[in-house]
């Protein structure tokens, strides 16, 4: 600690270009986190913030939701099975236009009981009441829409936006929610805490189902690809950087051991000096990254908070630290006999 | 405190070849004596010195430090002996260049675990006390060789090796900086070894041991 603190604030210069870069790819690392919590969200809310623990879909559907098709008199025997709440669902991707124009809008239709327990808490407006009337994300704003305006569904339905919820996306698209009554069959059967069921039919968590999500794996994962890279970039750099630090005190750390200092204490002055350069950078990152989030237009799907945030400055920390584990070879191998010249070796 | 080297062999391999550089090299240095070891370069001066600061090991032979052997010790337990009861000096000052003067004498203390209680005393003894906030590179040579010393001296080591501590300074200088260590160890009464090959500083030297093909000639 002695050591370690007094040399990084004799070199800063050094130490702060060194802790330049690695915060810039910090701030990329939460910027790429945010964007694909964002994403996430806007491609599957609905289903992460579903009331229900677990779904029951056709077997033969192998987990994706819109390959799944239940019967509605099977789904209610289904429903009936149950030792806890479960309610119907089926989802419908759908265009819309508003009261007869041209504009056309997608929307994702879940059907479901009209005062089942899939249905979300109204944040504007009411209840839906009458047949017709029906409860809309409140994303559907942006594109125009209004308490009381007519959603135009194909030829017949229409349907009017009684109430506003918030946080219900699928597939990049606002949900709507309607009432299923009519239906001839649906996709699945939503139940709270663990499922029944036998046969034809089988449970799947509900974050299982976000993998039949058109797009969502993909997406994921190229985002997920980039903050791995960006991860081992950032070791490599801070690994480069400590071992060339190593070579070139390569003499100082010869005189140290010749006077008496362990490869113990060599080390861990290594290692606070890494752990405090990563530090501070995850700090002024996070700084830099919530300025940007702030700076991004509403509609952009980015969420960037404490929670996303903190799994990756602990990742970050953790293989700066291997990083410099190369570094800790280096100081170990160096002999203290280096320290008196001319020793014929 | 007496440091002891009893027929010691030190043999370096050297591709099919065997070089020896001690044959059966016995000192004995007794507390208060300053000794200096001469020799043309080569001889087996600073193999001498690495082995009796614990720095190599031996080929065979012992090396008593208040009777014990630290031939035999682990590589943790050497370290902990160089340490606690070897202050070394070597040719350059081999000063850390991000720390202070005080803080050159703090980091030992540190090491050894002891409290940094002021170290003005010994700085002003060697006539650093206007220099204590310096950092290396603003010290003249004469200045950093001090300050060496200094830092030998922190832990009170009873044994002090110096390895051609004149190398790096002026005739004048050398003098000064040698006649100090001749002091420090006759008022500490411990045991000084130093190898040099700079004629004008053999005065401050109680004995005169000279090297020669790896042999230890008694003068």
């Amino acid at each position: 600690m002695f050591l370690a603190i007094r040399e990084l604030l004799f070199a800063k210069t050094k130490y702060i270009l060194i802790g330049l870069i690695t915060t810039l790819t910090v701030s990329l690392i939460f910027i790429v986190s945010g964007l694909a919590e964002g994403l996430s969200a806007d491609n599957a809310s609905s289903i992460q913030g579903l009331a229900a623990d677990s779904l029951v879909l056709e077997a033969e559907a192998e987990g994706e939701l819109g390959s799944s098709f239940i019967p509605m008199q099977k789904a209610k025997e289904i429903i009936n099975d149950q030792e806890q709440e479960a309610n119907t669902l089926s989802i419908q991707m759908m265009n819309a236009t508003v009261g007869g124009g041209d504009k056309q809008i997608s929307l994702a239709l879940f059907a479901t009981e009209r005062d089942g327990m899939l249905i979300p808490e109204v944040t504007e407006g009411r209840s839906p009441k009458q047949e017709n009337e029906v409860l809309a994300d409140e994303s559907l704003k942006q594109d125009g829409i209004q308490l009381g305006d007519e959603l135009q569904l194909g030829e017949e339905t229409t349907y009017v936006v009684a109430g506003f919820t918030t946080e219900q996306r699928y597939s990049h698209t606002p949900v709507v929610f309607v009432k299923s009554d009519d239906l001839e069959q649906v996709n699945a059967v939503a139940v709270k805490g663990e499922s029944v069921s036998e046969g034809a039919y089988s449970t799947i968590p509900k974050m299982d189902a976000l993998h039949g999500i058109p797009s969502y794996s993909q997406e994921q994962a190229s985002l997920n690809m980039m903050i791995i890279f960006l991860y081992v970039i950032t070791a490599f750099v801070l690994a480069v950087f400590f071992y060339v630090m190593t070579l070139q005190k390569r003499d100082q750390f010869g005189v140290l051991k010749a006077l008496g200092a362990n490869n113990t204490y060599l080390i861990s002055g290594l290692i606070i000096q890494v752990i405090l350069l990563s530090i501070v950078s995850v700090g002024i990152a996070t700084a830099i990254s919530f300025g940007i989030g702030a700076l991004f237009p509403a509609d952009m799907p980015f969420i960037l908070n404490m929670a996303t945030i903190v799994q990756p400055a602990i990742i970050i920390i953790v293989v700066s630290v291997l990083g410099a584990v190369v570094s800790l070879y280096q100081v170990i191998q160096i002999d203290p006999l280096e320290a008196i010249e001319g020793v014929a070796t | 405190m007496t440091l002891v080297l009893e027929h010691v062999h030190k043999v370096y391999q050297d591709g099919p070849k065997e070089y020896v550089a001690l044959n059966d090299a016995s000192l004995q240095v007794q507390a208060g004596e300053f000794v200096a070891v001469v020799g043309p370069s080569g001889s087996g001066k600073s193999t001498l010195l690495s082995i009796a600061g614990a720095l190599l090991s031996p080929t065979s032979g012992k090396v008593l430090l208040d009777g014990e052997n630290i031939v035999t010790l682990s590589k943790k337990e050497v370290t902990k002996r160089r340490l606690e009861k070897i202050g070394f000096i070597f040719q350059a000052a081999h000063l850390l260049p991000y720390l202070k003067v005080k803080d050159q004498l703090n980091v030992m203390s540190v090491l050894a675990h002891k409290s940094k209680q002021q170290k003005t005393d010994i700085l002003a003894h060697l006539g650093l006390e206007h220099r204590i906030h310096h950092y290396p590179n603003d010290l003249s040579g004469g200045e950093r060789q001090r300050v060496a010393i200094a830092r030998a001296l922190v832990n009170n080591p009873q044994l002090i090796l110096a390895d051609e501590p004149t190398a790096s300074l002026d005739s004048s200088r050398g003098q000064e900086v040698v006649k100090l260590l001749a002091n420090e160890v006759k008022e500490g009464n411990k045991a000084g070894v130093m190898v040099t090959h700079d004629e004008r500083v053999l005065g401050y030297a109680d004995r005169i041991i000279t090297i020669r093909d790896g042999k230890v000639e008694l003068g």
